[in-house]
C-alpha cells in the first residue's frame, strides 16, 4: 500500500521520469528543469480548485482525527496531543509545500497558492484528504525549481494569507492554537533556504503573534523551540523533536482509519527525496534524508547521516541508544538528557506516553551495553522494569483480534496472565479454540496450545485456520498438516468426522458420548507433532483449569490494577459499627479473612475484653455490696426491735458478697485495670485464672450483679454477649467464631486506617450473568476504613482520598439516645455528633463531587430500643410523630397490608432527615441503605448497592435521559 | 476534692496562664523594637537579585503516577527519596535522574519519607500510623520491590513527618496526628521517648512537622495544628523547652535555620516566620500581600545553605524565594519557565546546597540549580 501511491502519481504525471522518485531520486541536476513544469501547472490550476472542495468535504468527515483526542486525563498530555495534531497537519503540508517550493517556477505560483489554501483547510481535519488529492490529481507533484521570493509574495499578498488566518481562527476555535504555529513553522522549514520574510507577514496576520521570523531555517526552529516548552536544550534538535510526535499521531490515526494513512506516512519520504534532489536545503540536511527513509515517520535530524540526533556528532558506527517510539538515536553523551528519567523506558522525553513502535516490542526490557555503561545496575533494572511494565508500552488490545473480534483491555489481560499464555503476542488476527486451547494465526495451522476456557474474543469460525480437509475439530476445519498428524496418531478420520477435542487431549466424535481416545497420549504423537511443527500441550496446561476460573487470586499487572480498582471510603463516628462492616466485608469476600496472627491478636483482645467486662461487673458488685450494706445497716437500725432474729446469719453479708478467694481475685483484677495494663498481663494470665473465672461467673453474687447490669453505664451492650459465654472464651483453646469477631470491640486497630481488597464473587446464580458481568468480576473494590479521629473540618489528609469512588458513611441508628463527651468536653448526643461529622465530611472540598452512601447501621438494636425509648430523645428528631395507634392495631391484627413497624417508620424518617441535610448541603441525592452489621446478607446487600451506584455513575453520562426517570422513582421510594 | 471544685480550680489556673501569657506577649512586643528586615534596611542591604540562569530547572524526575507528597536528600550522595500518592517510594539518582529503587508500600497513603544519614535506608510514614523502614541493601524480590525491614508502630494517629537524627542511622523522630512526637530506636523498634501527649506541655493538636537541629541534634522543633511550634530536648521528654506562639493557623512545616539557633515555620495563615530559639522571639514575618481574600497556605519551606534564601511553597502553586534579610520575594519558582504544572508540595535542599529539589502534584520532581556559566574572577 505504501509503495503503491507514488507510482500512481508518476503515471498521472506526464513526465514520469520526474516523479518516479524511487528511480529518479539520484539526480540532483533535475531540479533545474524549469520549463517542463510550466504546462503541468497550467493543467493543475483548475484541478486544484476541485481539490479544495474535496478537502472541504473531508473537513466534514472530521471524525477521522478523533483518536488523537483519545483518552488522556492529564492536561499535559492533552496539550501534547494538540501539538501532535498540529504537527500532524503541519507535516501533511510540509511535503507539498516543500515540493512546491522546490520545483516551482513562476507560473506555478497560482498552483502553489491554491495548494496552500487547500492545505490550510485540510490541515485540521484529515490526512486522507490531502492524500487523495495528492494521488487523485497531479496538482501537488510539481516539478521544477522554485524561485522563492515571488511565490511567497504572492501567497502573502492574497488569499493565501487570508485563508491561513481563517484556519488559524478556526483552529483556535477548536482549541488547537498550536496548529497554526506548527503549521507556519513547518511551512517555513519546508521553505528551507528560500526567503521567508514574506511568510512571516502571513504569520503575523494569521496569528496575531509577533513571531520574528527573519529568515532561514534557524529562526523558524527557534520559534518552534519557544513554542514547545520542553526541557530541550539545543535548538538544532527541534526538528527531531517535532517529527516523532507527528509520526505518532499518524499511528494513532491508524487506529480507526484505514490504510490510507500509511500513505500519509509515505509522503514525507517523497518530499524528502525531492528536497534532496533539489539541493535548496543545506548540504547536511539533504545528506541526512535517506536516514529517515524507512516507511515510518522518523525524527528529522539536521546532523549527518548516522550521527546523534541531539548533538549531531559521531557517525554510523558510534554506539547509540534508540527511542522505542520514534527511532531517534542518541549517543552516550546525549541519551540521558534526551530521555530524561525514562519513566517508560527508553523514550525521548517528548515521546513519553505514546505507544511504542511495534517492531521494537521484542527489544523491550533488553538492555543495551551503553546503558549498562552509563548507569549502575540498579538504575538499569528500574528502567527495564518500567519499560516492560508501564501501561503505555503494553500491546494495544484493539490490535489483537481473536476469532475476528478485537480484544478489550480485560480480555488481553486475561490472555496474558493466564497460566499458559501465547508467547510474544504481536498485533494480528488469531483464532483460539476455547475448548482445547489451540491457538494460531488466522488462516494458519495451530501454533500453540494455551490455557483453555479463556473468555476472549468471539466464537471460533469454521474457516479459522483455512483448512480444506472437511475434518472438523471443535467446529474448525483443520489443515492438512493436522489431518496428517491425526492419521499418524491413529485417529480414524474417514468420512469427514467432526471431532470434539478437550483440553486434556481426549477426543470424541460430535454427538457421541464416549471418549474415543487421547490424542497426545502416545509418545510417538508428540514426536510427530514436533516433526510437523504442530504444538503439543505443555506439561502444566492440564492442571491449570482450576486456576483460570478463580480470578480473585490472579496477579493483575500494576497498571491494570489501577484501572479496575474502585475505592470505597468507609467513615463513621466511633461506635457506628463501621469496623463491624469492615470485618464483615473481610469475612464475606476473603477466602481467608484473617491471618493466624490476626486471629491470635483478636483472641487475646477478646479475652482481655472479657476480663474488662468482668472487672466492670466486679466494680459494680462492690458498689452494690456497699449500697446493700448501708441499706442493711439502715434496716438493722430501723428493724432492731422488730425482726432481729432474721438478721443473725447474714449480719454483714448481702447477696453481693463473695468468698475470700474470689475477693482476692477481684481485688487483683481491679488493681490491674486501674493501673491500665490489662492487655500486658494477658494472655499469660488466661491459663491461670480460667478456672477462677468460671467459679466467679457461677457465683451467685456475680449473677445478681449481672442481673442489674443495666445500672452499670460503662458496661457496653455487647458485653452481655461475651459474658454469657465467658467461661468458654477464657479457655486457652478458645477460637473466636465469626460472630465473636464481629461483635468484639477494638479488634481492628483503631489507630490507623485499614483497607481490604475484594471482588464480588460472581457465584450468585440468580443474577443472570451476561458477558458484561463477567468482565465485572475482574473489577476489584477496595474498602478503606478511616478512623473517625481527626476527621475534622480542617483535616489535612482527607485530600489523599480524592481518587475514591464513593464515600460510605456509617451511622448507628441506636445512637439516638446515647450521649458522650465531644471534643470540647461537653456531653452531646451521639447522633448529633455523627451528624456533625457527616456535615464536615460532605462539605470537604475533596468530596465535592463524590457520591455518598449512608449506611444506617444496627437496625436490630434500634428496632428493639425504639419500643422502649422514644426517638424524640434526640433533639434532631423531635418532630417524629408516627401514627402509633394505627400501627399498633395493624401489628396486632397482623393484617395483610402490614404497615411498616415502628422501627421501619423511624428508619425512613431518619433517612429522610439525612437526605434533606445532604441535599441542602450539596443539592444532590444521598443513597441510603439499611444494615444490620452482624448479618452478612445485609452487609453484602449494602456493598452490592454501592457497586450498583458506582456502575450507574459510569453509565450516567450515556443515559442521562433514562437516568432521570430512575432517579425520580428511586428518590420517591425512600421519601415517606 | 470534688469534681466541681477541681474544675473550678482548673478554670482559674487556665485564666492565670492566659493572663501570664498575655503579659509575656506584651513584654515581648515592648522589647521588640525592630525586625530583621528593618535592621537590614538600616544597614543599607539590598535584596539578592536573580539572573535568568541563576536558578533553572536542570532535571525532571518522572516516574511517579500520583501526587508527590514528600522528598528527602541523602546527606552525602546525590540521591533523593520521594513519596507519592501512588503508594510508592522512589529513590532517585539526582545526577542521572534515574530511579535506583522503587518501593511499593503496604499502605498507599504515605505522607512523609526520609533518607538515613548514611544513605543505607529510607523511612516513611503515613495514615497507617506506622513508620516503616526499608533497607536499601536488602535483596529485592522478583518485582524489584523491597521488603519492609522494620515497622515502628506505637503512634495512635497518622505519621505526618519523620526525620533521622543526624549522624545516627539508628534513631528517628516522628511526628503524628496523636499530638505527640516520638524518638525511636530503630534497632529495637521501640520508643525511646514520647514528647507530648498526656503531658500538659505538649501539643494540643496534630503535630504536622519536625525538624532536628543540625548543629545540636538533641534539639528539635515541632509544628502543630494548635498554631504553635515547640522546641524539645530529646533528653527531657516531659515538657517542651519552649513554645513559640505567633501563628494564626496550623503550622504546617518547620525547618531549622542552618546555624541551628533559629528556625522557620510555614503556616495556614499564609505567613512564614523566623524564630530565635535562644530568646524565644519572633524575628521576622514573611508575608506577601495578595489581592484577593483567599490567603494561600504555606505548605513547605526550606532554607538555602547560607540561610539568606528561604524557599516557600504555597497552596496556590507559587513557590517564593524570600530574601530572609530583607523579607522580600526575589523569585517565584512557580512562574518560571519549565516549572511544575501543579502546585509544589515539598521542597528539599541537597546537602551541599547546590541544588533544590521540588516535588509537585503534577507527579514530577524537578531539580533546580545554577544554570549559567560561572564568571572567572
Amino acid at each position: 500500500m505504501l509503495a503503491a501511491v507514488p507510482p500512481v502519481e508518476t503515471s498521472d504525471a506526464e513526465n514520469g521520469a520526474e516523479y518516479s522518485f524511487a528511480v529518479e531520486y539520484s539526480g540532483p541536476p533535475v531540479t533545474y528543469d524549469l520549463p517542463r513544469a510550466v504546462p503541468i501547472n497550467v493543467e493543475r490550476i483548475p484541478v486544484a480548485a476541485v481539490v479544495a472542495q474535496v478537502s472541504l468535504s473531508d473537513k466534514l468527515s472530521l471524525p477521522v482525527v478523533q483518536p488523537l483526542l483519545a483518552p488522556d486525563p492529564r492536561s499535559k498530555k492533552f496539550s501534547r496531543e494538540l501539538i501532535t495534531l498540529g504537527s500532524d497537519s503541519a507535516t501533511v503540508i510540509s511535503p507539498t509545500s516543500v515540493i512546491a517550493f522546490d520545483r516551482d517556477n513562476e507560473s506555478v505560483r497560482q498552483c502553489k497558492e491554491l495548494e496552500l489554501v487547500s492545505e490550510a483547510t485540510v490541515s485540521p481535519t484529515s490526512v486522507i484528504a490531502f492524500e487523495e488529492r495528492d494521488t487523485g490529481n497531479e496538482g501537488c507533484v510539481v516539478s521544477g525549481e522554485f524561485t522563492s521570493s515571488g511565490v511567497l509574495e504572492y501567497s502573502n499578498g492574497h488569499y493565501g494569507s487570508g485563508d491561513l488566518s481563517d484556519v488559524a481562527n478556526s483552529s483556535r476555535a477548536l482549541g488547537f492554537s498550536s496548529i497554526s504555529h506548527e503549521l507556519s513553522h513547518e511551512l517555513l522549514g519546508g521553505a528551507g533556504s528560500s526567503s521567508t520574510i514574506e511568510f512571516s507577514d502571513i504569520l503575523d496576520k494569521s496569528q496575531g503573534s509577533s513571531l520574528r521570523v527573519s529568515n532561514g531555517r534557524k529562526e523558524s526552529l527557534d520559534i518552534n523551540n519557544d513554542l514547545n516548552q520542553a526541557d530541550w536544550v539545543s535548538n538544532e534538535s527541534v526538528l527531531s523533536f517535532d517529527y516523532p510526535s507527528s509520526r505518532i499521531s499518524s499511528i494513532k490515526a491508524v487506529d480507526c482509519n484505514n490504510e490510507s494513512n500509511y500513505d500519509l506516512k509515505r509522503t514525507p519520504v517523497v518530499t524528502f527525496r525531492d528536497v534532496e534532489s533539489d539541493g535548496a536545503f543545506d548540504e547536511e540536511c539533504t545528506q541526512d534524508e535517506p536516514e529517515t527513509m524507512p516507511a515510518k515517520r522518523v525524527p528529522q535530524t539536521k546532523g549527518k547521516k548516522g550521527s546523534c540526533y541531539r548533538c549531531f556528532k559521531g557517525n554510523r558506527f558510534t554506539e547509540k541508544e534508540v527511542c522505542i517510539v520514534c527511532d531517534a538515536k542518541y549517543c552516550s553523551n546525549c541519551v540521558l538528557r534526551a530521555m530524561g528519567s525514562m519513566p517508560e523506558g527508553r523514550k525521548c522525553v517528548t515521546c513519553i506516553g505514546f505507544p511504542i513502535d511495534e517492531s521494537k516490542r521484542e527489544n523491550l526490557g533488553k538492555c543495551s551495553r551503553m546503558l549498562k555503561r552509563l548507569l549502575n545496575d540498579l538504575e538499569v533494572r528500574q528502567i527495564m522494569r518500567s519499560e516492560k511494565k508501564c501501561e503505555a508500552n503494553q500491546l494495544p488490545p484493539q490490535y489483537v483480534c481473536v476469532n475476528g473480534q478485537p480484544l478489550s483491555h480485560e480480555e488481553l489481560v486475561l490472555l496474558q496472565t493466564c497460566p499458559n499464555p501465547p508467547k510474544k503476542l504481536k498485533p494480528g488476527n488469531y483464532w483460539y479454540d476455547k475448548v482445547s486451547g489451540l491457538w494460531g494465526k488466522e488462516g494458519q495451522k495451530p501454533a500453540k496450545i494455551i490455557s483453555p476456557h479463556l473468555n476472549v474474543g468471539g466464537p471460533i469460525k469454521q474457516e479459522a485456520s483455512n483448512g480444506n480437509t472437511q475434518v472438523f475439530i471443535n467446529g474448525r476445519e483443520i489443515t492438512k498438516v493436522e489431518l496428517r498428524m491425526l492419521q499418524l496418531a491413529g485417529v480414524q478420520c474417514a468420512g469427514n468426522p467432526h471431532f470434539w477435542l478437550n483440553d486434556d487431549g481426549s477426543y470424541q466424535e460430535e454427538g457421541q458420548k464416549n471418549t474415543r481416545g487421547y490424542i497426545w497420549g502416545k509418545a510417538g504423537t508428540k514426536l510427530v507433532c514436533t516433526l510437523l511443527s504442530l504444538p503439543v500441550p505443555s506439561k502444566f496446561s492440564n492442571s491449570c483449569g482450576e486456576q483460570v476460573s478463580s480470578l480473585v487470586n490472579k496477579t493483575v499487572p500494576d497498571y491494570f490494577e489501577q484501572r479496575i480498582l474502585q475505592k470505597l471510603l468507609l467513615v463513621g463516628y466511633n461506635g457506628s459499627g463501621a469496623s463491624t462492616i469492615f470485618k464483615q466485608a473481610k469475612i464475606l469476600y476473603k477466602e481467608v479473612p484473617f491471618s493466624e496472627e490476626e486471629l491470635e491478636s483478636m483472641k487475646s483482645k477478646i479475652q482481655s475484653n472479657v476480663y474488662r467486662y468482668l472487672g466492670i461487673l466486679l466494680e459494680g458488685r462492690e458498689r452494690f455490696e456497699e449500697e446493700g450494706l448501708i441499706e442493711l445497716k439502715k434496716k438493722l437500725s430501723s428493724g432492731k426491735i422488730g425482726s432481729s432474729g432474721n438478721m443473725v446469719n447474714n449480719d454483714d453479708k448481702t447477696i453481693y458478697s463473695v468468698g475470700p478467694r474470689l475477693k482476692a481475685f477481684s481485688d487483683w483484677l481491679l488493681k490491674t485495670m486501674v493501673s491500665g495494663n490489662l492487655e500486658v498481663i494477658f494472655p499469660a494470665a488466661t491459663r491461670e485464672y480460667a478456672p477462677l473465672v468460671e467459679e466467679l461467673w457461677n457465683d451467685s453474687a456475680i449473677r445478681a450483679t449481672y442481673a442489674r447490669r443495666t445500672e452499670l453505664e460503662v458496661l457496653p451492650t455487647v458485653a452481655s454477649y461475651f459474658l454469657e459465654q465467658a467461661t468458654a472464651i477464657l479457655r486457652t483453646d478458645y477460637e473466636p467464631s465469626n460472630l465473636d469477631i464481629l461483635s468484639a470491640e477494638g479488634v481492628t486497630s483503631s489507630n490507623g486506617l485499614a483497607c481490604v481488597d475484594f471482588s464480588f464473587s460472581p457465584s450468585a446464580p440468580d443474577d443472570n450473568i451476561d458477558a458484561v458481568d463477567q468482565h465485572d468480576s475482574l473489577l476489584r473494590y477496595q474498602l478503606i476504613r478511616v478512623p473517625a479521629r481527626g476527621l475534622g473540618e480542617n483535616c489535612k489528609w482527607l485530600e489523599m482520598f480524592e481518587d475514591v469512588g464513593m464515600a460510605i458513611f456509617c451511622v448507628a441508628l441506636s445512637d439516638y439516645d446515647q450521649f458522650s463527651f465531644d471534643g470540647s468536653g461537653s456531653i452531646t448526643n451521639n447522633m448529633m455528633q455523627s451528624r456533625k461529622l457527616f456535615e464536615s465530611i460532605v462539605n470537604h472540598p475533596t468530596f465535592g463531587q463524590m457520591d455518598f452512601l449512608l449506611i444506617l447501621n444496627k437496625f436490630d438494636l434500634f428496632e428493639e430500643k425504639i419500643e422502649r425509648v422514644p426517638l424524640t430523645e434526640c433533639e434532631w428528631f423531635d418532630d417524629f410523630h408516627p401514627l402509633i395507634s394505627r400501627h399498633r392495631s395493624n401489628s396486632n391484627s397482623n393484617s395483610i397490608n402490614n404497615s411498616p413497624s415502628l422501627g421501619l417508620l423511624a428508619f425512613h424518617y431518619i433517612a429522610v432527615k439525612f437526605k434533606r441535610l445532604y441535599s441542602s448541603l450539596t443539592g444532590r441525592k444521598l443513597y441510603v441503605s439499611l444494615v444490620k452489621g452482624l448479618e452478612r446478607d445485609s452487609v453484602d446487600a449494602a456493598l452490592k448497592y454501592a457497586r450498583e451506584i458506582l456502575k450507574w455513575d459510569e453509565e450516567r453520562a450515556n443515559f442521562s435521559l433514562s437516568e432521570h426517570s430512575i432517579y425520580s422513582t428511586e428518590a420517591s421510594s425512600f421519601s415517606h | 476534692m470534688s469534681v466541681a471544685e477541681l474544675k473550678e480550680r482548673h478554670v482559674a489556673a487556665m485564666e492565670t496562664v492566659n493572663s501570664l501569657r498575655e503579659r509575656l506577649k506584651q513584654k515581648r512586643l515592648s522589647l521588640l523594637d525592630t525586625d530583621v528586615a528593618g535592621y537590614a534596611r538600616l544597614q543599607g542591604r539590598t535584596p539578592v537579585s536573580f539572573g535568568p540562569t541563576d536558578l533553572v530547572c536542570c532535571r525532571t524526575l518522572q516516574g511517579h503516577t500520583g501526587k508527590v507528597y514528600s522528598l528527602d536528600w541523602t546527606p552525602e550522595k546525590n540521591r533523593i527519596v520521594s513519596a507519592s500518592q501512588d503508594g510508592r517510594l522512589i529513590v532517585w539518582n539526582a545526577l542521572t535522574s534515574q530511579k535506583t529503587h522503587t518501593i511499593k508500600l503496604p499502605c498507599a497513603w504515605v505522607m512523609t519519607c526520609a533518607f538515613s544519614p548514611t544513605g543505607q535506608s529510607v523511612a516513611c510514614g503515613g495514615l497507617d500510623s506506622v513508620c516503616s523502614i526499608f533497607n536499601l541493601n536488602s535483596p529485592m524480590d522478583k518485582d524489584v520491590d523491597l521488603p519492609v525491614s522494620r515497622m515502628l508502630s506505637g503512634h495512635k494517629g497518622y505519621v505526618s513527618s519523620c526525620q533521622y537524627v543526624p549522624d545516627e542511622d539508628t534513631h528517628l523522630i516522628t511526628s503524628s496526628g496523636d499530638h505527640t512526637c516520638i524518638l525511636w530506636d530503630i534497632t529495637t523498634g521501640l520508643r525511646t521517648s514520647v514528647f507530648g501527649g498526656e503531658f500538659q506541655s505538649g501539643h494540643t493538636a496534630d503535630v504536622l512537622s519536625v525538624s532536628i537541629n543540625g548543629s545540636n541534634s538533641r534539639m528539635f522543633v515541632s509544628g502543630s495544628c494548635d498554631a504553635t511550634a515547640r522546641l524539645w530536648d530529646t533528653r527531657v521528654a516531659s515538657r517542651a523547652v519552649r513554645t513559640f506562639h505567633g501563628h494564626e493557623g496550623d503550622v504546617n512545616t518547620v525547618r531549622f535555620f542552618p546555624d541551628g539557633n533559629r528556625f522557620g515555620t510555614g503556616s495556614d495563615d499564609g505567613t512564614c516566620r523566623l524564630f530565635d530559639i535562644r530568646t524565644g522571639h519572633q524575628l521576622q514575618v514573611y508575608y506577601q500581600q495578595h489581592g484577593d481574600n483567599d490567603v494561600p497556605h504555606v505548605t513547605s519551606i526550606v532554607f538555602s545553605i547560607s540561610g539568606r534564601l528561604l524557599f516557600a511553597g504555597y497552596s496556590n502553586g507559587d513557590c517564593y524565594v524570600w530574601d530572609t534579610l530583607l523579607a522580600k520575594v526575589v523569585l517565584n519558582l512557580g512562574s518560571l519557565q519549565n516549572s511544575h504544572e501543579a502546585r509544589i508540595s515539598c521542597l528539599g535542599l541537597s546537602a551541599d546546597g547546590s541544588a533544590l529539589c521540588t516535588g509537585s502534584s503534577d507527579t514530577n520532581l524537578k531539580i533546580w540549580a545554577f544554570g549559567g556559566h560561572r564568571r572567572v574572577i
